[in-house]
């Protein structure tokens, strides 16, 4: 019985995902130097992103739930995306 | 040339498989691919279904398929400023709609188009085309298929427009952010609730829903995304404080989200060109007030014509022939009915505003504090005056949406 808040990787923990080896992100991390307010660490729901004390933003790919969001997340086209081969699999969906 | 199918659909969501079926039903012989295991494994609604258009296609799905529950409870929340809180709830025992999960659902819908001579290839996704005079291409990660038409059945983030060029844009979609949780509402088997919820995303555009089934109950918000991109939380944020907002008990049993298109009738992307049919998500084709959200019944409507339109394009009509059906059924015209409250939406006072004011007028009219007590219209109007909005506005704005 949870009524307060439960941190996020606790909840990705409940996904069932085959993990590649290879990561389906990949970011030019050289735009993100220069961006500010980093707003791709709002939009995605899984954490994916995560700011590094040097500017640049690294993406932890096996958090991904393949919403779409990575798509449009950064306005700059930092951000290439392609599905992975496996991934997450919902249970309830 | 040598063709190794018709048409090929890509993705086997809702609106695939439906089109897979009426192919079938026309005498094609469709190839289908799709990403996920299996259906639905890739796929997240809230999920409430008009089972209108399925209904047409299998006449007895209410006895067949994983529906949850039937929708007989319509509950509205407002939740405004100071812990003031609106609710009202509208009963009526329908089967019009059902909640759904589509991880079940999807899975057994594909299962039935199976029955009847579909082949769908699983874990199979499209990476590229060539598009040839006569034909097309499609490059998958199990090898070339190439054929006359395709139907871009992918869901919001278009696969096969995306190869061809087009840019998906911010401004045009939502996020979903979704929990499904162990709280089992005290109903009869037989009732189910859909509840909006209004109020609790402040600062961000959107809404958030609750529904039940069977022994669980879905909850989310659906949040614009470029009201993401210049706000001030995380996504994964706002979902976990909807769900203290609301109170609900119960542990968290998945995690999920999905982007959902925004486009509306009057900035819908082409529903067809070259030798591409697209629907439901694909092709925009989904009516949102911002609150409440309708794609899977589109998405299936849009399917079954494509099925029937590919056939007739083969045998010679042209391809607007489509969006020609698309508008004499109920997809386009519920689409085009529902463009005026799409645009009163996208003003902002929508978002807490003109919540906060409605609270406001009615804890005039409740609290009895020795002063006389104003008519409901007095208090509403002091109220919006005193919000600086603008009362007739509202109102008309409002009438735009209901
Ligand atoms: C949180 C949330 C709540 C919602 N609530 C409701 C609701 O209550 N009621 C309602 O009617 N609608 C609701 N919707 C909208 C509804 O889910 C969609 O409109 C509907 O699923 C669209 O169906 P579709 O067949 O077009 O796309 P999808 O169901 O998304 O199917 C697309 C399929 O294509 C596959 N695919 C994608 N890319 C590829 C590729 N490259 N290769 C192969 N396969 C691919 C996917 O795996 C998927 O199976 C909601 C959506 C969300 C996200
Ligand atoms: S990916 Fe885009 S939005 Fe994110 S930090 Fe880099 S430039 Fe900014």
């Amino acid at each position: 019985m949870e009524n307060s808040v439960i941190p996020l990787l606790k909840r990705l923990s409940l996904n069932k995902y085959e993990v590649s080896q290879e990561s389906h992100i990949s970011i030019n991390t050289n735009i993100c130097k220069t961006c500010v307010e980093k707003p791709c660490i709002r939009v995605c729901p899984a954490g994916t992103y995560e700011a590094m004390p040097d500017g640049t933003v690294t993406a932890h790919y096996e958090r991904c739930l393949e919403c779409g969001a990575a798509l449009v997340a950064c306005p700059f086209g930092a951000i290439s995306f392609k599905w992975p081969d496996k991934g997450i699999t919902y249970r309830y969906g | 040339m040598n063709y190794d199918a018709d048409v090929a659909i890509v993705g086997a969501g809702l609106g695939g498989i439906s089109a897979s079926i009426s192919a079938v039903k026309e005498g094609l012989n469709p190839i289908v691919i799709e990403r996920g295991e299996y259906s639905g494994a890739k796929n997240v609604s809230g999920g409430r279904m008009y089972i209108h258009a399925l209904k047409s296609l299998i006449p007895d799905v209410e006895e067949r398929a994983p529906l949850e529950r039937p929708i007989t409870r319509e509950t509205y929340k407002v939740f405004c400023n100071k812990g003031r809180e609106l609710s009202f709830t509208f009963k009526e025992k329908s089967k019009t709609s059902f909640s759904v999960l589509r991880a079940k659902f999807d899975r057994w819908y594909a299962s039935a188009a199976e029955e009847i001579g579909v082949t769908i290839s699983y874990g199979t996704y499209l990476m590229g085309l060539q598009e040839e005079e006569d034909g097309i291409t499609l490059n998958t990660s199990l090898g070339d298929i190439r054929v006359k038409y395709v139907i871009d059945a992918g869901g919001v983030t278009a696969p096969v427009a995306r190869l061809l060029g087009r840019n998906l844009k911010p401004e045009h979609l939502m996020l979903g952010v979704k929990e499904v949780i162990s709280y089992v509402q005290d109903l009869p088997e037989d009732e189910g609730e859909a509840t909006t919820v209004i109020g609790l995303t402040r600062g961000l555009k959107g809404g958030g829903f609750v529904y039940t089934n069977k022994d669980t109950t879905s909850i989310g918000v659906t949040l614009k995304v470029d009201s993401l991109q210049s706000g001030s939380i995380k996504a994964s944020e706002v979902v976990e404080n909807y769900r203290a907002g609301l109170g609900l008990r119960g542990d968290v049993l998945e995690y999920s989200a999905h982007l959902i298109p925004y486009y509306g009738w009057g900035n819908l992307p082409p529903l067809y060109y070259n030798r591409v049919l697209a629907v439901g998500d694909a092709a925009g084709l989904l009516i949102s007030d911002g609150f409440v959200i309708r794609g899977m019944d589109l998405a299936i409507g849009s399917g079954v014509i494509a099925g029937i339109a590919v056939k007739k394009v083969i045998d010679g009509s042209p391809l607007s022939i489509y969006e020609e059906m698309l508008k004499r059924s109920f997809v386009l015209s519920d689409m085009r009915k529902a463009w005026k409250a799409f645009q009163a939406l996208s003003n902002p006072n929508f978002y807490g505003e003109y919540e906060d004011a409605l609270c406001e007028a009615l804890s005039r009219e409740f609290l009895v504090n020795g002063k006389q007590r104003p008519t409901l219209i007095e208090a509403l109007l002091k109220s919006f005056y005193d919000n600086g909005l603008n009362f007739s506005e509202a109102v008309k704005e409002i009438w735009k949406i209901v």
